[in-house]
């Protein structure tokens, strides 16, 4: 038998080959375990990490004002986000970042000392800004700072017509107040998806997995308000509330034939633009969120509806006594009148005698009637979900006393100033009411438009709303709205003053007022309608006369609104 | 079997392999240049998508920059950024307003024609 004799080259051989077989087969087992048992969780595993689900974030729609120049509109910004790990000196990053993002350079230092990854150093950042940083970041060769990029909305007329606009939250940019919240379903529009397979570096792998839902884009919103008016108004508005001394106020200049809203004011305003430090009290658009007692205002409306019903006219004579009682109450004039007074004076001077009694020979019933028809008690627009409706009790549940004299002459009923601006603007538009609104149109991403079409209704005759007209005039030629004139234009329009109830007190004030006048211009062939309200007016003028009044106060604001309004809308002069 | 027979033999047999062999050549050949033009295609295609993202970029950033500008324009057109500069400029408004009657516009004139008629009689008395 042939001994075989082992040799230690070849013991070396058959280790080396037991460890390629081992080595081989754990490549195999490997191999195995990747393209064949793991193969699929493996698969779906590198699938998940390339493949991405984004969401397309659509764009919102623009708010214009009624020549298409844009009052709300959304841009590409960015946001600055830093990893504090990357950086080595937060201090010095801190004192190059801050002043350039308006933030505090300690606050900022704070952020970047932290233990986090991610901080957000700032938000809605501009391009211009962004490339500022940018080059700063660059220039100073720091690490851990980058940017990603945001839809941002800005308002480029800044605070101009704020309360109406409103603003959307920062976060997830939905509306949150005036047009911005009501409109918010229509400006928002619907978010896209995006499946992509994306490389290690973000960028998306050609012939990748794709798949594309898009973004729907918002709706444009096109308002009625004119840039130039507004502008006027809140210019007059807010000198005059200085000059006062105003808690605030409002005006509303509107179109009386369309209903349409050229320039809602109310302040004190704010600018969406500039968070910090945002009053929520300057959110309220007091134009449509305040009720105040109209006071001599109203009377339009006890005397329209008499003349309506036939019950007097123009010329009718109207005993006029300083002062009378009703119920347990007195009631007089501000002034001495004579004894008797045709019913136009009574509306030209303001007289609360003369109203009340012209409201007695009315009714509570029909009286009742037509300030609900005049749409006292109700919202008088669908454009403001803050809108109040006022305060208008049904007659039969007036007191039997003093309800229908108060109400004669403005008072225990609540008008915002919006309603007051439809009271007038039925007068100019012949006896025929018409919705005020403020969004003009919309105009979906396909390019349809959808145009605002405003309610409508007759109250009261063309020549009951002419013979009205007339009485409005005389208040401003020969009456408490003297100061509401206009050089080359006729004008008409109806003071009001009213005792600001004080609520802790539970009575009304001594001293403060709310302040009307609402009027209209030309009064020959109506264009616009502005009402003015003014929250406690003091001081007086060079004259005696106190600011109190509205025809002190408020009716000037009208006058020069009512001048560059008729003048931006090409309106000719109808008077030497 | 002489030298000569066995070279014919020979020849002929080469000449068989060869009309055996010639369409396996070309067979190759054909598969050889199907998958270059494969590669090719492949590798053109994903130029045109880095293309096609590229532009789309572009695109994104022309739009930036579009909506950029409307953004400015809307606050160069500003009437606070306006009376400003007016203020600035020393512009202020007149104490008196004289008011020129263009004559010969017809009644029935559109406002656009009253305007202009307005404009232009107003302009030619200008110096």
């Amino acid at each position: 038998m042939r001994r075989v004799i082992w040799r230690v080259q070849d013991a070396r051989v058959v280790v080396l080959g037991l460890v390629l077989i081992l080595a081989w087969s754990g490549i195999g087992y490997r191999l195995f375990q990747v393209q064949g048992a793991d193969a699929a969780e493996l698969t779906q595993r590198g699938f998940d990490q390339r493949v991405r689900h984004e969401e397309i974030l659509p764009k919102r729609g623009t708010i214009y004002d009624r020549d298409g120049i844009e009052l709300a509109v959304t841009v590409y910004g960015s946001s600055l986000v830093a990893d504090p790990a990357l950086i080595d000196d937060p201090a010095a990053a801190a004192a190059l970042i801050g002043p350039l993002i308006g933030a505090n350079i300690a606050d900022v230092a704070v952020k970047l000392e932290s233990d986090g990854r991610y901080v957000l150093l700032a938000r809605r950042l501009e391009n211009s800004q962004e490339a500022v940083l940018a080059a700063a970041i660059e220039e100073s060769e720091l690490d851990g700072f980058s940017f990603v990029e945001e839809l941002i909305r800005v308002y480029p007329s800044g605070s101009l017509a704020a309360p109406v606009l409103g603003l959307t939250r920062l976060d997830d940019g939905a509306g949150i107040e005036g047009i911005e919240a009501i409109m918010d379903g229509t400006l928002a529009g619907r978010p896209g998806k995006r499946i992509v397979e994306r490389d290690a570096a973000g960028r998306a792998i050609p012939q990748g997995e794709l798949l594309i839902d898009p973004a729907t884009p918002g709706s444009d919103v096109i308002l009625t308000l004119d840039r130039e008016i507004q502008y006027t108004a809140e210019q007059v508005l807010g000198k005059t509330i200085d000059e006062t001394g105003s808690v605030g106020g409002s005006v509303i200049v509107m179109v009386p034939s369309t209903g349409r809203i050229l320039a809602m004011v109310s302040l004190p305003g704010f600018d969406p633009n500039d968070r910090s430090g945002l009053d929520p009290a300057t959110l309220r658009n007091r134009a449509v969120a305040d009720v105040y007692e109209p006071g001599s205002t109203l009377k339009v409306v006890t005397v329209s509806a008499a003349l309506e019903l036939g019950i007097v006219e123009p010329s009718t004579m109207i005993e006029t006594p300083h002062e009378v009682e009703v119920g347990d109450e007195v009631f007089e004039d501000h002034a001495n009148f004579p004894s008797e007074m045709t019913v136009a004076d009574v509306v030209a001077k303001s007289s609360n005698v003369g109203t009340i009694e012209i409201q007695r020979r009315l009714g509570n019933e029909q009286h009742y009637a037509f300030l609900d028809a005049y749409g006292l008690g109700r919202q008088a627009s669908i454009d403001f979900n803050t809108e109040a409706a006022g305060v208008l009790d049904h007659y039969t549940t007036w007191c039997r006393s003093t309800c229908g004299a108060s109400a004669a002459i403005g008072y225990g009923i609540g008008a915002t100033p919006i309603q007051m601006a439809g009271v007038y603007a039925t007068i100019a538009n012949g006896g025929e009411w018409v919705e005020p609104h403020v969004v003009a149109e919309i105009i979906g991403p396909d390019g349809e438009r959808v145009v605002t079409e405003p309610r409508r209704r007759e109250v009261i005759s063309a020549e009951t709303a002419g013979l009205m007209l007339t009485m409005l005039r005389g208040v401003v030629e020969r009456g408490t709205g003297r100061r509401a004139s206009i050089d080359g234009f006729s004008v008409g329009g109806k003071t009001g003053t009213s005792r600001k109830f004080d609520v802790e007190q539970g009575a009304y004030s001594e001293d403060l007022t709310i302040a009307w006048f609402v009027g209209i211009a030309p009064i020959d062939d109506p264009a616009i309608v502005i009402a003015v309200v003014l929250d406690s007016p003091i001081g007086v003028l060079d004259d005696g006369t106190q600011l109190k009044f509205g025809g002190a106060s408020a009716a000037p604001v009208f006058a020069a609104i009512a001048e560059s309004a008729l003048n931006q809308l090409g309106v000719a002069p109808d008077e030497d | 079997m002489t030298a000569g027979a066995l070279t014919a033999r020979r020849s002929a047999r080469r000449a068989r392999d060869r009309t055996r062999i010639r369409p396996l050549v070309v067979f190759t050949l054909v598969v050889v240049l199907a998958f270059f033009a494969l590669i090719y295609s492949r590798i053109s295609l994903d130029r045109t998508a880095f293309d096609l993202q590229q532009i789309g970029q572009e695109l994104a950033a022309e739009e930036r920059i579009h909506w950029d500008l409307r953004l400015e324009l809307a606050r160069m057109n500003s009437p606070q950024r306006i009376t400003e500069a007016a203020a600035g400029l020393g512009l202020v408004y007149p104490e008196q307003r004289i008011t020129i009657e263009a004559p010969g516009v017809p009644s029935d004139a559109t406002y656009a024609a009253k305007r202009w008629t307005a404009s232009r009689s107003l302009l030619s008395e200008l110096p």
